[in-house]
């Protein structure tokens, strides 16, 4: 193919639609037909009364072969409605359905221009010249098919990714499942007790993994990190790093339990929110998946007392690359807690301030009477908004799920622990849908809610032994109101998690909250604009798990009809490079927002390539392009100006 | 001739702005029809020369229905279409067409009403300054 | 597009969806995409629901046609799918293999679908004017109609119950798609898998008569200020129905019919907040100089990108005072009085609008377990169709193989919708793909 226009003349039929008379009212078909009939190239032009009839459609399949016809013109209403039923025609008739153009001499004329008749008929034949322009100069187009791998890497196995994971095996794809941790579950593992059903974090991460272990054709990668990552659509391939556990099977648990009492070392641990400590061997907790301990070499010092105990232990593992051939790529990476800074109302500057995830944790770790630092707790006060809908930080979004889950864990105080006064100090409790009820059961069950404005939150102090915070209530009239609390609980939210690299490697977008960005949250919530590259759960931005788990199946759906024709059918109408005329400025590489354009050396020098399953048909190249070299095909250069021509006659 | 509305080229794109257009018709909302749209995958695919080519063919203005924030191809198609117009108007001025000639607005796929009350104004425009341009 | 219609006695089919809004046309395409067949029920003339008539949406102002109309007639050209407008699913049983029969009702629209061109010459001939449903009553139509103009078929339909019989329609259409001998078609299909789509039914602002819904004149429900917003809006401004006076002082009262247990709906319908500062902002650039106050109790602006878009609002001067609006009174002229207690100050206020938007809930649109036969489907205790297992399962039922989308299993945003139906396609399509089962369907026609 290339970018000079076809000389030799195509033998073309016209058909002007009357449309009944929508299109003959207004429009003088017959002298359309007149002029049409005397231009060069045209050799049939035909009235028809309603051209998307089926004996009209017969009729023009008879004249393309009977004729024959190399193209066919059709002037009708507009394409958006009957392009492809014409382009079945053509295709019956024997003609590739790129050598048909459509005129729309309806919504753009006769009824747009009802009021003049005469110019109206004028403007159908201007028109139709332009068609017949295109349609001399239109080549053969063959959408073109790329092999897709039907396997995919799921990056994060939180619930969100082993959701989908099942799902994806269940639909008959192979998963690669890759977790940068060395036990699955992610954030929903650290829960505890989940609003809405009363699941336990845990019981739902077993649930799932367990799930995941039944299925051969997913694979769990721990301790794993994507670190290159070459391709597109429906063949991407990626390099896997995974980090040695230092642990291998087979040991019982007994051992594993030794080797972790002997382990010297003890640091805090991460998995409860710093408020326990670990080993440097260790589990987060009794059900952890993979049933493995890990050593934290970090923190290891080598001592050799754990290999006492277990066999298993094989502190002199290294780390393994490997490569991955995957149709898609579905990141499921999830998010952060917010992190208040020291100081932030009281944060980390008194030790009876903590956040709600921490709390969580400690409802998970308690049994019995609720006691904090060996102190019973009576008064609890949650700071709502802590990190969210900041006035001057750059969080300015809502994190959604953190109302319900206070007002959640506030339920659970009252009730399973006894605690009799409990403060929600708050910006409006958003506890939309069904988790209204909550709110309700809140409020009737003794909870004190408090709400401040956003210029004027709350401060905490010190008083005495005990924690005082003072707030100006919006609901009382805006009276100055002194809570006094043994522990303060900071309501944070979601914040991104820090994947520069991996955002790197993939070229994620985000958006302005530092979130992953979708295309358009209606119409295409799940992709991304990397074909192939797709994103759900918390990586797009805060919801709860049955969100999450919703936006993880939706996704599948995405992926699943990527993958499972086995093919990908790219549309004709791409960019395409005239290698002779291409100068190489780098101009076009800069302009295509989806790397569809490469660098390639040949004998000239180097010119343009386009990436064919990269492009998406959008022309940005063409416009920066000096020398003319990159045409869209169906739109090329020599087909808009000579319909300019045709038009302006 | 004379009275005819000066002739206007628009390049409507094949998923935003070109279903206004067909919108405008549906609701037989009228416009001068001198108008002729040209149908082109994005609005930041228009070339300069196209535009030129326009102008050299007779046409009096040249509108792009551009994709604005709608554009599916993302949202560097509203600064890549307003480049177009910038170096449109430096090949305008060399040729001494007033750059007023090409127009550019953002047409939503409903913006029908849009669509039919910019060109009724700039073909207003184009009539009023039609008797300059061809008095050289 | 017509072929849809033509093709009620498809033999195969493996999902059937019940709903052609935005859920089950999300659904059906995901699902096509993969290769199944699929058939929508729709019982309006057109497919595309509720958000087919909405303005623009939040939070990206994109306007909904926009996003509405691709979706439609991707649906409409899609090879696997097949479309029974004015249609609704009567019976639904299991039989021994497991699968789902379903009796389909179509009414007639008393016009040839593979005929109709759309003209309208029929709309121009017909004498009768009625509401316009579609505008919400807002403006009349014809009783020989084009739903409205971005309906899919936009082909015409006669309104027998109002019909004079007077012929004008069929004389005045050319290609003689008129046929008043059409009778109501009975069809059943056997299919795998369903997936409920119905969606919500919008509140009744007649249920609390303290704020005069339904009686006094300037008092409107959020979805007739919808629809004087729409590109296409009957009026080409916003207007106030008593007198056509463009208003300057409007008021929005949220949580019409939500979180009211005296209207026996405790649960909060999670859209009002949103789309009533959408309409603020809208309003804001039709009416120069308009006033536009929010009453509410919490603005519940919890997605992606909405609580930047409430403090957009609050940036344009939209008003919003946090107090729960007890009474409604009218004034002799037209005009409200808005009588309410301002928490900011603890004390009861009044302030007078010239039009008053009530910020109407979502309910439950309940029937379709009545259509189960044996085993039904179950409902949550607030009425939507119940998710066993919404934590991991979300959209599952309780009957195998029958999946929810969309807002049948509670209020949801239309974001949260289409993740939904996406959800619910990849169940089904698990749920097919599972079940190895070849579906042989029976069509039967009777008169």
């Amino acid at each position: 193919m290339t970018n000079e226009p076809n000389f030799i003349e195509k033998r073309i039929g016209v058909y002007i639609c009357q449309c009944g008379s929508n299109i003959s009212d207004y429009v003088d078909v017959e002298k359309v037909r007149e002029e049409i009939s005397r231009e060069k190239g045209v050799s049939l032009a035909k009235v028809t009364m309603f051209a998307c009839a089926d004996s009209a459609q017969k009729e023009i399949v008879a004249d393309i072969q009977n004729e024959p016809l190399d193209a066919i013109v059709i002037a009708s209403c507009s394409p958006k409605l009957h392009l492809n039923t014409f382009r079945g025609v053509a295709e019956r008739g024997g003609l590739n359905p790129y050598n048909y153009v459509q005129v729309n001499i309806r919504e753009q004329d006769s009824w747009a221009h009802s009021d003049k008749p005469a110019q109206a008929t004028l403007k159908a034949i201007h028109l139709i010249r332009a068609g017949i322009a295109k349609v001399s100069l239109s080549e053969a187009l063959t959408p073109m098919t790329i092999p897709a791998e039907n396997s995919v890497a799921i990056v994060g196995a939180g619930v969100t990714g082993m959701r989908a994971a099942i799902e994806l095996a269940d639909l008959g794809v192979n998963v690669h499942l890759i977790e940068r941790e060395h036990f699955v579950g992610g954030r929903v593992a650290q829960w505890g007790k989940m609003s809405m059903t009363n699941q336990t974090g845990e019981e739902i991460i077993t649930e799932l993994y367990h799930e995941v272990k039944k299925r051969e054709s997913i694979r769990v990668y721990t301790g794993a990190d994507i670190i290159a990552s070459k391709g597109s659509i429906g063949n991407f391939n990626i390099q896997v790093k995974i980090q040695p556990r230092y642990v291998e099977p087979p040991c019982d648990p007994e051992s594993f339990k030794n080797a972790i009492e002997a382990c010297p070392v003890e640091v805090y641990d991460e998995f409860n929110f710093n408020l326990t400590k670990r080993k440097a061997i260790f589990f987060n907790y009794h059900s952890e998946f993979p049933a493995l301990p890990v050593v934290d070499m970090a923190t290891c010092t080598r001592c050799g007392e754990c290999l006492k105990y277990c066999h298993g232990i094989r502190l002199d593992q290294q780390e393994q690359v490997i490569d991955l051939h995957v149709g898609s790529t579905f990141l499921a990476t999830g998010f952060n807690p917010y992190e208040p800074k020291t100081g932030e109302f009281g944060y980390q500057e008194h030790p009876d301030v903590i956040t709600l995830q921490q709390l969580k944790r400690i409802l998970e770790l308690t049994k019995g009477e609720f006691r904090f630092r060996n102190k019973k707790i009576e008064r609890v006060a949650f700071i709502y908004c802590v990190g969210s809908r900041q006035v001057e930080g750059e969080n300015k979004y809502c994190a959604r799920y953190c109302c319900t889950s206070a007002i959640h864990a506030a339920l659970q105080l009252r009730k399973d622990l006894n605690v009799p006064f409990i403060y929600h100090i708050n910006k409006g409790i958003r506890t939309y849908g069904k988790q209204e009820i909550l709110y309700e059961q809140s409020s009737t069950s003794g909870d004190i809610f408090l709400q401040f404005v956003e210029d004027d939150p709350p401060v905490v102090e010190t008083f005495n032994d005990h924690l005082k915070i003072t707030v100006n209530d919006l609901l009382t009239a805006n009276m100055e109101v002194t809570v006094k609390a043994d522990l303060v609980v900071l309501v944070t939210g979601m914040v991104p998690r820090l994947n520069q690299e991996l955002n790197s490697i993939l070229k994620i977008p985000l958006g302005k909250d530092h979130f992953y960005n979708e295309i358009h949250p209606k119409l295409r919530p799940v992709e991304t604009v990397i074909d192939g590259l797709i994103i759900a759960g918390c990586c797009q931005g805060p919801r709860n798990i049955a969100e999450s788990a919703s936006s993880a199946l939706a996704a599948v759906s995405k992926v699943y009809s990527i993958l499972n024709h086995g093919e990908i059918q790219l549309e004709p109408t791409l960019a395409i490079v005239n290698p002779g005329a291409c100068e190489w400025c780098g101009q076009c590489l800069v302009a295509c927002p989806f790397d569809a354009i490469e660098r390639v050396e040949t004998e000239k020098g180097p010119v343009a390539r386009i990436i064919e399953s990269n492009c998406k048909g959008c022309g940005m190249c063409t416009p920066v392009c000096q020398t003319e070299a990159i045409d869209i095909k169906g739109y090329t250069n020599h087909e808009v100006r000579s319909m300019i021509e045709a038009m302006s006659g | 001739m004379d009275k005819d509305p000066p002739k206007i080229l628009v390049f409507s794109t094949e998923k935003i702005s070109d279903p206004a257009l067909d919108l405008a018709g549906l609701m037989k909302l009228h416009y001068p029809p001198t108008v002729h749209a040209v149908v082109v995958p994005c609005s930041s695919s228009v070339r300069p020369s196209w535009i030129m080519h326009a102008f050299e063919c007779g046409f009096a203005g040249v509108f792009i229905a551009a994709d604005g924030s709608d554009c599916p191809y993302g949202e560097t198609c509203i600064e890549k279409t307003a480049k177009i117009v910038e170096m449109t108007h430096v090949m305008m001025r060399e040729k001494g067409i007033p750059t007023e000639n090409l127009k550019m607005a953002a047409v939503c796929s409903v913006c029908a009403e849009l669509f039919v009350n910019q060109m009724k104004l700039f073909a207003g425009e184009l009539a009023d300054k039609r008797p300059m341009q061809y008095e050289q | 597009m017509t072929d849809n219609i033509r093709s009620a006695s498809r033999k195969e089919a493996d999902a059937l969806i019940m709903g052609g809004g935005i859920a089950g046309l999300e659904s059906a395409l995901n699902l096509a995409n993969m290769g199944f067949q699929v058939i929508i029920v729709e019982k309006d003339l057109s497919i595309g629901g509720r958000m087919i008539h909405l303005s623009k949406v939040f939070p990206t102002l994109d306007c909904s046609a926009c996003i509405t109309t691709p979706k439609v007639s991707e649906t409409a050209r899609h090879p696997n799918i097949k479309i029974l407008n004015n249609s609704e699913v009567k019976h639904v049983s299991r039989d021994e293999n497991g699968f789902y029969r379903a009796v389909i009702e179509q009414k007639p629209r008393y016009v040839i679908d593979s005929l109709c061109t759309g003209c309208q010459d029929c709309e121009e001939a017909c004498p009768v004017v009625v509401k316009d449903e579609y505008q919400y009553n807002l403006v009349g139509r014809k009783a020989a109609f084009i739903p409205f103009s971005i309906a899919s078929p936009r082909i015409a339909a006669i309104d027998l119950d109002n019909c004079i019989l007077c012929g004008a329609c069929e004389k005045a259409c050319g290609p003689g798609a008129i046929d008043f001998g059409q009778e109501t078609q009975i069809t059943e299909i056997t299919v795998k898998t369903i997936i409920v789509a119905t969606g919500f039914k919008l509140f009744d602002p007649d249920r609390i008569t303290r704020y005069g819904g339904g009686k006094f004149k300037n008092v409107i429900t959020a979805m007739q200020m919808e629809r004087q917003l729409v590109p296409t809006r009957p009026f080409n401004t916003v207007l106030r129905p008593g007198d056509g006076k463009v208003p300057d002082k409007i008021a929005y009262v949220l949580c019409a019919g939500s979180r009211d247990v005296t209207v026996d709906n405790p649960i909060c319908s999670q859209i009002c907040c949103m789309y009533s500062i959408k309409q603020a902002q809208l309003i804001l650039g039709a009416v120069a100089m308009a006033d536009v106050t929010i009453y509410f109790l919490h603005v519940r602006a919890f997605g992606k990108g909405f609580d930047e878009f409430y403090q957009q609002a609050k940036m344009m001067d939209v008003q919003f005072i946090k107090g729960k609006v007890g009474r409604i009174k009218e004034m002799e002229n037209g005009d409200l009085m808005i009588r309410y207690e301002d928490i900011a100050s603890g004390q009861v206020k009044e302030t007078q609008h010239d039009m008053v938007v009530l910020s109407v809930g979502i309910l439950p649109n309940m029937g379709i377990e009545e259509l189960f036969e044996v085993d039904k489907i179950k409902l949550d205790p607030f009425n939507f169709y119940n998710q066993p297992n919404e934590m991991t399962d979300p959209f599952k039922s309780n009957l195998s193989g029958v999946f929810i989308a969309g807002t049948s299993s509670g209020p949801m945003d239309i974001p949260d919708s289409i993740l939904s139906a996406g959800a619910a396609a990849s169940q089904a399509a698990k749920y097919m793909k599972k079940s190895q089962v070849n579906v042989s369907t029976r069509a039967t026609t009777t008169v």
